[in-house]
């Protein structure tokens, strides 16, 4: 009972905080611009915040925080309102979408998709709201017990992960992070003031970047690949329809957005990206349970319902490693690390206890985000419906110069703007080598914070390895890492794995 | 480790599958860069690890992975290399150094149309016309959106190329817009 009290007057400090005049008008004006540029074919969520960081610089830390977290639920939904009108998935987890929604847009039933997506994703996001402030107080507790070894530990585990969900071969994604890791060492070693792989350059003696690597790998290099493939946009012409779903749609997809809304928080919770399995699973799950499953795939309404609850679910239940033990599951986060910095906020276990006003205030506001998205959205998809028929030719190089500009402003610095040129030829290449960007982001936030933490832990353990063993808690993790690495290796697994994804393309 | 995509074109050169050689290569080339760039500092004891351990060991798996790769290029089935595009790289790359380099001197006045024009030419659609059109709209709007809206201080006109007139027609605008902006910004901000 304790708990559950804790539990509401945690959120109503919160909500205190969120719903002020001004943090409601910074959450809705982030919602509105996210979906804005997450709306545009090619810009996921990932290059629509990095676009959009110099936006919140002018803000105090919980405004700036609810408005960063506003455009990152906005580009979500933009990069879902894209899947079902376009036929292009904004990021992985629209993917799913794309089978289903956009076969109701040829049916005339844009609006329907659009409007049982945002219904659904306003749905999980309550549950998924919940579940945050539920688990954030025992969670924090927890990794206030984790020594250093533990730490280390735990983020193997969750590089493991990202190397079982990631595409292709498992040496290639293991390779790609461990170049992340790599390009995290780059610039001035904290604790002995070293230069480290900076050939004598000093604009990088202060480490690289997130923001620029982020950019370069995931703005400049997605706008190469897509001049390269000159697909006709396909965006529906038949007329978008009734937004509101009808009673018959309603019975339909009430229990997939259930299911979905489950599968898709459990998943978020996972370190490594366990995210962009949740519209995975609930698409597979709902076309089991479908008494007619051929109808998947021409526009079943609950192919959109409930992948697009568990993509919203997985979004928001991804903050919960970050918040609570500071450690990003995925390259989105892992962004949002880089951001919080630049606020001068360290993510991690301290916040809950040390500014509670901040950390309640941004979970409450997820709740309104969310709420904002769906009375925003449903109104605005004319507008959005034009955007998507800009044609390239004059969007891309808008999206060049909102780069430009978003980069210089970082730091006001013109060479940030050129590193991030070569690391979009970078990530160019990487793409061309089939080697995923996303892993390489995740491990270049995480080298910082396990160089630091394995430096600890052996000072603490003065210096034996054994520490990592002895310790039940990292010894546990480290396991379970070992469990993931051989099971992805398993020829048999592999395959099941590679079927998975080429289902979804 | 054989990965066979069917359908996909199947080399029988020396090389089975070119894709995961180039990638091995690749792996191969950042591994050397990061061995070079870290090999001076000191691996330290376990007890105090020092610099160069991170580096240096990173650096030995990410070779160690593009050897596997290459050797699986060598001997297994898989893809070929896509081609590369030329254009593509060149021109949007190209417009973000242009802009790297004129936005400090020249400001956005002239970097801003000149990333959007340059950048442009990679897409083969570009229109002559609508271009230098849209161009200058874009970068107005952002002048107007990241200098006047949000205060970042970009480098709009350092160079003094906006005509007096302009410049003052548009600050007599600017005072009327701004007491509206600044009424309703009252009610939102604070």
């Amino acid at each position: 009972m304790g708990a559950l009290a804790d539990l509401f007057g945690n959120l109503s400090l919160g909500m205190s905080v969120a719903l002020s005049l001004k943090n409601v008008g910074l959450c809705f004006l982030g919602c509105l611009i996210g979906t804005l540029v997450g709306v545009l074919p090619g810009v996921g969520p990932i290059a629509t915040i990095t676009m959009l960081l110099p936006i919140t610089f002018g803000l105090d830390p919980i405004g700036a925080l609810i408005m960063l977290a506003g455009i990152y639920y906005g580009a979500q939904y933009g990069g879902s309102t894209t899947a079902i009108l376009v036929n292009i998935p904004g990021e992985a987890t629209s993917v799913v979408t794309t089978l289903d929604g956009h076969q109701m847009a040829k049916q005339g039933r844009a609006g329907v998709a659009l409007g049982i997506a945002a219904i659904g994703s306003f749905f999980a996001g309550c549950v998924a709201t919940i579940i945050i402030a539920a688990l954030a107080a025992p969670l924090t507790a927890m990794a206030l017990l984790f020594g250093p070894a533990d730490y280390f530990s735990l983020m193997v585990l969750g590089l493991m992960f990202a190397v079982v969900l990631a595409r292709g071969s498992v040496a290639k994604a293991m390779a790609v992070i461990l170049v992340g890791i790599l390009l995290s060492t780059v610039g001035t070693d904290l604790e002995s003031g070293e230069e480290r792989l900076t050939f004598g350059w000093s604009e990088i003696a202060d480490g690289l970047d997130v923001a620029v690597l982020a950019m370069g790998m995931f703005g400049f290099a997605e706008i190469l690949r897509n001049l390269e493939t000159t697909q006709a946009r396909d965006v529906v012409h038949a007329a978008i329809g009734n937004l509101l779903p009808n009673r018959k749609d309603f019975r339909e997809s009430a229990a997939p957005i259930v299911r979905g809304t489950l599968l898709g928080s459990l998943l978020g919770l996972l370190p490594g990206n366990g995210a962009v399995l949740g519209p995975f699973a609930s698409y597979t799950l709902e076309k089991k349970l479908a008494k007619d499953p051929s109808r998947f795939g021409r526009g079943a309404i609950e192919g959109v319902a409930g992948p697009e609850s568990a993509n919203n679910a997985g979004a928001q239940t991804a903050f919960i490693p970050l918040l609570t033990l500071g450690i990003p599951p995925n390259a989105v986060m892992a962004l949002m690390v880089g951001a919080m910095t630049i606020h001068g906020i360290v993510p991690g276990p301290q916040i809950m206890t040390k500014q509670p006003q901040l950390f309640w205030g941004m979970i409450a506001s997820m709740w309104i985000g969310n709420l904002m998205l769906l009375i925003i959205n449903l109104p605005l998809i004319g507008l959005w419906v034009r955007l998507l028929k800009v044609p390239y030719r004059l969007l891309f190089p808008a999206i060049v110069l909102l780069c430009c500009i978003g980069i210089y402003s970082i730091n006001n610095s013109p060479v940030e703007v050129l590193m991030t040129a070569g690391f979009g030829l970078f990530g160019y290449a990487l793409v061309k080598f089939g080697l995923e960007p996303a892993p390489l982001l995740l491990g270049f936030v995480l080298g910082r914070l396990m160089e630091e933490k394995l430096r600890q832990a052996l000072v603490i353990s003065r210096g034996t390895f054994m520490t990592f063993i002895d310790r039940p808690l990292s010894a546990g993790l480290l396991l379970l890492s070992l469990v993931l690495i051989v099971i992805a290796i398993l020829p048999s697994i592999r395959k099941g794995r590679e079927q998975a994804f080429q289902d979804a393309d | 480790m054989t990965d066979t995509p069917t359908g996909r074109p199947v080399n029988n050169g020396i090389l089975k599958s070119p894709l995961d050689f180039g990638s091995g290569l690749f792996l191969i080339g950042i591994a050397l860069l990061g061995f070079v760039g870290g090999f001076g500092l000191p691996f330290g004891q376990l007890s105090g690890i020092g610099s160069g351990l991170m580096p240096k060991s990173v650096a030995v798996l990410v070779g160690a992975f593009g050897l596997l790769l290459v050797a699986q290029g060598l001997f297994s089935q898989g893809d070929v290399l896509e081609a590369w595009s030329i254009r593509g790289p060149v021109f949007v790359l190209g417009g973000v150094l242009v802009f790297a380099f004129t936005i400090r001197s020249l400001g956005l006045v002239v970097a801003g149309p000149l990333a959007v024009m340059v950048s442009s030419l990679a897409d083969r659609d570009t229109r002559l016309v609508e271009l230098p059109i849209f161009a200058v709209i874009l970068t107005l709007a952002c002048g107007l959106l990241f200098k006047e809206l949000l205060n970042l201080p970009i480098p709009f006109d350092p160079a003094g190329l906006i005509p007096d007139p302009v410049f003052r027609a548009y600050l007599g605008a600017k005072g009327g817009v701004s007491q509206l902006f600044m009424s309703v910004k009252s009610m939102i901000v604070r």
